[in-house]
């Protein structure tokens, strides 16, 4: 199966949703979960076909490499792109009955899984922007589904700053050694992408690219957003689409940033949001805005698990993102109905015992509580921080630990709110739809299904990490030496 | 505060962009880079007399994929943000005779351009994002002059919808057929004539079709406001 599908197919269907709606209007149900569906069908078949056979590109037009497009479909992609499909189709359960710009909302929906595989496949620099103007587009328009437009333009303002700083960069990658192709690129790199220009280069596409994965400097809009925007859309925007930023930006170091300036950048950065994001969560009053600071350092997480070299920091940040993508879609999904201020919450398991047990999972995952696959995320960070030797590192480790200390506080004082408080007798809080509530429980069945599948998952994510950091693998599957020396 | 950071920010970005700029060598011709073999090999690969058009539909034809994509999402996304227009808001007063007699002389002659412009897109300097602009406007022109007769939105979105996805299809023939998405079918034919360059025309005439009524649709959404 050709993974251009995995492109077209929601983009085909995105173009089609507004005009099958209009003329029948019963199909509305069904068309936008079937096309996920398909696609999720594809994804898992070309993943089995490259456990099998190994990695391989897709070359477009009929144009090889340095000259057209190239996508590279390793597993460490698909893990990606099965990630973003599955997420958001379960998302799709969560979805509320019908409202004015429905359509819109689910044309952009299929349209940001469009644009998320594609940026996530491509091996092309100018053809991962344009996938991320896609995504980053889409999320500016879903921000504002439900007339939360202060929130949304103040973030289109940051994300149209951090676009054309990405472009600055790749532009200057292009001056300086005439090609996009990541392959060809990474051939370059050591003569050409050392001096001053290749490392601005990659310091503006860090914070371009740093707009939607939520690091340090360029992630105000985060709470701003989450907490205004609808609970399905926080949900995707914050738990699953800000990832791939950071996976584009892993590629980048993989292949043409090796030297230890680029991954100390990363990780200072990284540092700094785990840092800033816990403390601001620790002293949010709603219960929307602290989940938007701690996924800004849940991500800052995966961002110092990626800026570990080697394999061990891509199995470390991979586990990390994707628990990530399972637990905070989740937790935003249950603040549907109790997204206010801390203090409602008092007594809360009396309103509805299966949430407020459902938060107490997902919570606990989250600081990272044997046996739940938390732990195991954060376990592989400090290991694979420790095995480096690094001095930076070793501080990192001192900022992990602390900053699990500051998560267990404050997921803990909303715990003990919920379960140990009374009841207010003005309290307002209502019992969440069970509709509401089936996101989460699928999140939840995926979680302690992983419990038990720790081992073989370990496994899987070793041998695909070391392939997926082997420049020498992406640079022989991509393009003929022979051609362009 | 805040201004005075926003000012040491730009002063900063300004002075390491100066510095990148001094260690450029522009004038230097990169002889590993891609654009001259591209500018060799286009006119016998592709056979299109404007080489813009064969990187910009051929060479990197996922990428203009990407960026109708892009449009298509804007233009969403504003008709999500902008909302339906209720029946009853008032229109703007109609415009003078001299514009709305001039709207109507002009429209037919902006059709013509435009679709000149967009057919010729693989020969002469154009295409389908410059020919779009073009029909958009000639749509948008008769909006501004007369605001009571709006723009058909159903007709715009059918269009959008169908070349968008004509576009998608071309390239799927083409996986199907040349095992490559968005490979130029048909030959390459005589540079230079106006049937030639294979599947590229096909391509530009949805990019044309696609551009010019997302545009219209948006320039008039926004008007209706």
């Amino acid at each position: 199966m050709n993974a251009i599908w995995l492109v077209v197919l929601p983009l085909l269907g995105a173009f089609l949703l507004p005009l099958v709606y209009r003329e029948n209007i019963k199909l509305r149900i069904g068309i936008g979960p079937f096309v996920l569906g398909l696609n999720l069908i594809i994804a898992v078949m070309i993943w089995f076909d490259v456990a099998a056979n190994g990695a391989h590109t897709i070359v477009m037009g009929g144009f090889p490499a340095p000259l057209g497009i190239i996508f590279y479909v390793d597993q460490l992609a698909l893990l990606f792109v099965i990630m973003v499909i599955l997420g958001t189709l379960i998302l799709w359960l969560g979805k509320e009955k019908d409202y004015i710009g429905y359509i819109q909302e689910e044309t952009l929906l299929l349209l940001i899984v469009g644009g998320s595989c594609g940026l996530v496949l491509s091996g092309d620099l100018f053809n991962i922007y344009v996938f991320y103007e896609i995504v980053a587009v889409s999320s500016y328009g879903l921000a504002a589904s439900r007339g939360s437009y202060a929130a949304s333009v103040r973030f289109l303002i940051l994300g149209a700053f951090g676009s054309s700083l990405l472009l600055l960069g790749i532009a200057l990658i292009y001056a300086v050694t005439g090609t996009l192709n990541l392959a060809h690129l990474a051939v370059l790199a050591p003569q050409s992408l050392q001096g001053i220009v290749g490392v601005t280069a990659f310091v503006f596409i860090i914070i371009g690219l740093g707009v939607k994965a939520e690091l340090f400097p360029v992630n105000t809009w985060v709470p701003e957003v989450y907490t205004t925007a609808p609970a399905r859309i926080s949900a995707l925007l914050g738990g699953i689409v800000s990832k791939l930023a950071l996976l584009v930006i892993l590629r980048l170091l993989i292949t043409l940033y090796e030297s230890s300036a680029a991954h100390l950048l990363l990780l200072t950065l990284g540092v700094l949001g785990v840092i800033t994001g816990e403390l601001a969560a620790m002293r949010a009053t709603h219960l929307r805005q602290m989940l938007a600071y701690s996924s800004i350092g849940q991500l800052g997480l995966v961002a110092i698990a990626f800026s570990i070299p080697g394999p061990a920091g891509i199995i470390a940040g991979t586990a990390l993102a994707l628990h990530h993508a399972i637990v905070k879609p989740a937790l935003f999904m249950l603040t549907k109905a109790w997204g206010k201020q801390l203090s409602d919450l008092a007594g809360a398991s009396k309103v509805s015992l299966l949430s407020s047990l459902l938060f107490l999972v997902f919570a606990l995952s989250l600081i990272g509580i044997p046996p739940l696959p938390g732990f195991w995320a954060k376990f592989l960070l400090l290991k694979g921080a420790l095995e480096t030797n690094i001095a930076a590192y070793q501080m990192a480790i001192a900022v992990v630990l602390i900053a699990t200390v500051i998560e267990t506080t404050y997921f803990m004082r909303i715990v003990r709110l919920m379960f140990q408080e009374e009841l207010k007798k003005t309290s307002t809080l209502k019992a969440p739809a069970l509709q509401e509530l089936m996101p989460a429980c699928v999140f939840l069945a995926i979680l302690l299904i992983s419990v038990f599948a720790i081992k073989p998952m370990g496994t899987h994510l070793n041998t695909l990490a070391i392939s997926a950091a082997d420049k020498s693998v992406y640079i022989d599957q991509t393009f003929d030496k022979t051609l362009f020396p | 505060m805040t201004v005075f950071s926003g000012v040491i920010f730009t002063i900063g970005l300004g002075v390491l962009l100066i510095a990148v700029m001094k260690s450029l060598i522009l004038e230097q011709v990169l002889t590993g880079g891609i654009g001259s073999i591209i500018l060799e090999q286009a006119p016998t690969e592709v056979g299109s007399a404007n080489i813009v058009s064969s990187v910009l539909l051929a060479y990197r034809g996922l990428d203009t994929l990407g960026e109708l994509t892009v449009l298509f999402v804007a233009a969403t996304a504003i008709g999500l943000v902008l909302g339906q227009r209720s029946p009853d808001t008032k229109h703007d007063s109609e415009a003078g005779f001299i514009l709305r007699s001039a709207a109507d002389l002009l429209f037919p002659f902006m059709i013509m351009l435009g679709a000149y412009i967009i057919l010729h897109g693989h020969i002469t300097p154009g295409g389908g994002f410059q020919g779009g602009a073009i029909l958009a406007a000639a749509f948008f022109i008769p909006i501004l002059a007369s605001p009571a007769s709006p723009l058909n939105h159903k007709v715009s979105s059918l269009i959008e919808g169908l070349a968008g996805t004509a576009f998608i299809l071309i390239g799927l023939f083409a996986l199907v057929g040349k095992g490559y998405f968005l490979a130029p079918l048909f030959g390459t034919g005589d540079i230079g004539a106006l049937f030639s360059a294979g599947s590229l025309p096909l391509l530009y005439l949805a990019v044309g079709l696609k551009v010019g009524s997302e545009l219209a649709g948006l320039l008039a959404r926004l008007q209706e406001v």
